[in-house]
């Protein structure tokens, strides 16, 4: 049975167009476990990544939708239904007047929804651990180096070294494996 | 979403020289020089000029500590309030320390959705200048309910009392308002942060602090694939934080304008309110970036055009402020109501009558110094300028409230007010309680978005195929 884990091939580049062009050349030879590292969000790395549109807005339109009914419920249930509340004879269920509240609510849930569907969703944080982290040089990554790392099954070892060859013949500096799993 | 959202239309570096007429960024800079340009502060030893001002504003919490420890045992009696006057600095420090935070989300939200580069150096401060502003205007209604441990009476939780808030009520908007506008400005200011955490974390040399900044940033590793979310994300709290801002005023001024009371009932509050806000906030914003930039040598990056295009919007809304002051006497006179028309007398000549001046001359006048390009570039000239606008606008939020109930329709019931040294030492204190956290703030955390100014760094360089200082 083959052992567990996965390995993770890591190469730093001189700035943002070697790094992406790195990562299509990677993406050509079939690798898929690619990812990039850089100080700043890089233009044309989804492209290069290959990767799908982002989800978040949907999430966030879910949530905002989600908001917004527990909002005007929320008023129409405690002050007109459970518990009708009488002032100056007005109408118990008055909608303009839940407007505000129902918005609040409505913004409220959305940021809720980016900030924690974000880091724990999507970006799968707290994470201090990672297999990058090994490599001192990796500090770079967050504030001046292009990183470029890719996963492959610790076992695959002719993959890893094929890897690890064309990041050095792609021109990358600091190439270097990190091993992790039992 | 394919091409990324946050890339500005790029104009080529010919055109832009035409346009402007000064860099966004200064001195040639790449990644590197950048992080240690802009972590500097954050990396070395606490400067005595910074201990020493942390410890004057760690004074004035102080006193905020005391005045609120002695507001609970007495009871808000301490305060000048009457039974005329109910409403006076509580919520005239309320309404200005809101206003004060509505140009921090105006400057990462607004600005951001309008393409604006030269939001991006001087977001990160005035966003932080958002929250402790909301943090410190939070606390006067808390203390002006006078049993603040209460205060959870507000949130509709299920109780065996069965009484529910009241949520036709104004003030029932403004706790959810508030609430939602604390909690976004957070979430948007962190999740800004996070990568900057990350930069902190590995540029760091001492190991507690790459523990601590290690935990805080969640271990961000720069990755393209959270990059991607991250920009979606970010420029989605950026659409909703800008709606959110201007509904925050709006009912913040429906306090006032949802009463009956003479002064108060007028449909100019709402956009009223959200400029003075703007242009309080964007004074504010002046008043601690001229001493930041030259403290923390941000000279390069938070340039003489970031300050002039904020005196431009100074100018701007200063004008917008000046006609609602217009439009309200006036609309006084034209609705032929006496108890109106009489509260607008009384704010010019009657026993406030100088705060009412002053207002005028500090809100109406002392803007219009930004026509002229020089009073703009200048930080003496800017500086001043800001704190009499904050002067200026503090005056009109006094003038507002405390004019409009000293006299109103009985005058069996009319009385004057004046503050004690409760409602000073609480003024005085948020002040403090302000600094404090604004001069923690700059130490501990990248007072400037390092991550958006490098990537800003780029795309100018792109644009003139040069480095960024050739982009004139």
């Amino acid at each position: 049975m083959a052992t567990r884990g996965r390995s993770v091939v890591l190469g730093e580049f001189a700035g943002p167009s070697p790094l992406l062009d790195a990562v299509r050349a990677l993406r050509q030879e079939g690798f898929t476990g690619l990812d990039t590292h850089s100080p700043f969000p890089l233009h044309g790395a989804e492209e290069a990544l290959g990767l799908r549109p982002s989800l978040v807005p949907w999430m966030a339109f879910a949530a905002g939708l989600t908001g917004a009914a527990l909002g005007y419920f929320m008023q129409w249930g405690f002050n007109a239904s459970l518990y009708p509340l009488n002032v100056g004879n007005r109408l118990a269920h008055s909608p303009p007047a839940n407007i505000p509240i129902t918005f609040e609510t409505t913004i409220l849930f959305t940021a809720l929804s980016l900030f924690f569907g974000l880091v724990l969703g999507f970006f799968r944080l707290p994470r201090p651990h990672h297999p990058v982290f090994e490599v001192e040089a990796f500090r770079s990554a967050t504030t001046h180096g292009y990183w470029v790392s890719v996963e492959l099954p610790r076992e695959d070892a002719p993959a890893v070294r094929r890897a690890r060859a064309l990041l050095e013949g792609l021109g990358g500096s600091n190439v270097s494996v990190v091993e992790e799993g039992p | 979403m394919a091409e990324s959202t946050l890339i500005p239309v790029r104009y080529p570096a010919e055109v832009l020289a035409q346009l402007e007429g000064r860099p966004l960024l200064e001195g040639a800079h790449t990644d590197a020089t950048l992080t240690d340009r802009l972590l500097a502060f954050n990396q070395a030893p606490a400067p005595r000029g910074w201990l020493a001002l942390l410890l004057f504003a760690a004074s004035g919490a102080g006193l905020l500590l005391l005045c609120i420890l002695y507001t609970l045992d007495v009871g808000i009696g301490a305060w000048g309030n009457n039974t005329t006057v109910g409403w006076a600095f509580d919520i005239i420090n309320f309404v200005w320390w809101i206003g004060i935070g509505h140009a921090g989300t105006l400057i990462s939200a607004i600005l951001l959705l309008f393409q604006q580069q030269w939001r991006t150096s001087i977001n990160r401060a005035a966003e932080a200048m958002t929250l402790f502003a909301v943090l410190c205007a939070g606390l006067y209604p808390a203390l002006h309910t006078g049993r603040p441990w209460f205060l959870y009476w507000f949130f509709p939780y299920p109780t065996t009392l069965e009484v529910w808030p009241q949520f036709k009520s104004p003030l029932m908007w403004d706790v959810f308002a508030i609430s939602t506008y604390g909690l976004t400005s957070l979430l948007f200011w962190y999740l800004g942060l996070i990568p900057d955490l990350g930069a902190l974390r590995d540029a760091s040399k001492s190991k507690v602090a790459r523990v601590l900044y290690g935990i805080f940033s969640f271990g961000w590793r720069g990755s393209g694939r959270h990059w991607q979310h991250w920009k979606v994300g970010y420029l989605i709290l950026a659409g909703i934080s800008t709606p959110l801002v201007l509904s925050v005023h709006t009912i913040v001024s429906f306090d006032f304008a949802v009463s009956v009371l003479p002064g108060w009932h007028t449909t100019i509050f709402p956009p009223y309110f959200v400029a003075g806000a703007v242009f309080s906030g964007f004074a504010m914003v002046i008043t601690l970036m001229v001493p930041v930039r030259r403290f923390l040598g941000l000279q390069d990056v938070i340039t003489v055009r970031h300050l002039e295009n904020m005196n431009k919007v100074i100018l701007v809304t200063g004008l917008i402020v000046t006609y609602g002051y217009v439009m309200e006497h006036f609309v006084a006179w034209y609705s032929g109501s006496e108890a109106e028309w009489f509260v607008f007398y009384n704010r010019r000549a009657g026993p406030y009558a100088p705060l009412f001046w002053l207002m005028v001359f500090c809100n109406c006048v002392v803007p219009n110094i930004y026509w002229w390009r020089r009073a703009r570039t200048s930080l003496a000239v800017m500086w001043v300028a800001s704190l009499l606008i904050n002067v200026g606008m503090w005056c009109e939020r006094f003038v507002i409230i405390v004019t409009s109930l000293h006299r109103d329709f009985l005058p069996s019931s009319w009385a004057q007010y004046s503050p004690t040294w409760v409602d000073w030492g609480l003024y005085l204190g948020t002040m403090g309680l302000f600094g404090t956290l604004f001069l923690l703030f700059i130490k501990y955390l990248p007072a400037v978005a390092v991550a958006e100014v490098k990537e800003l760094n780029h795309e100018l360089g792109q644009a003139g195929n040069r480095g960024a200082a050739e982009v004139r």
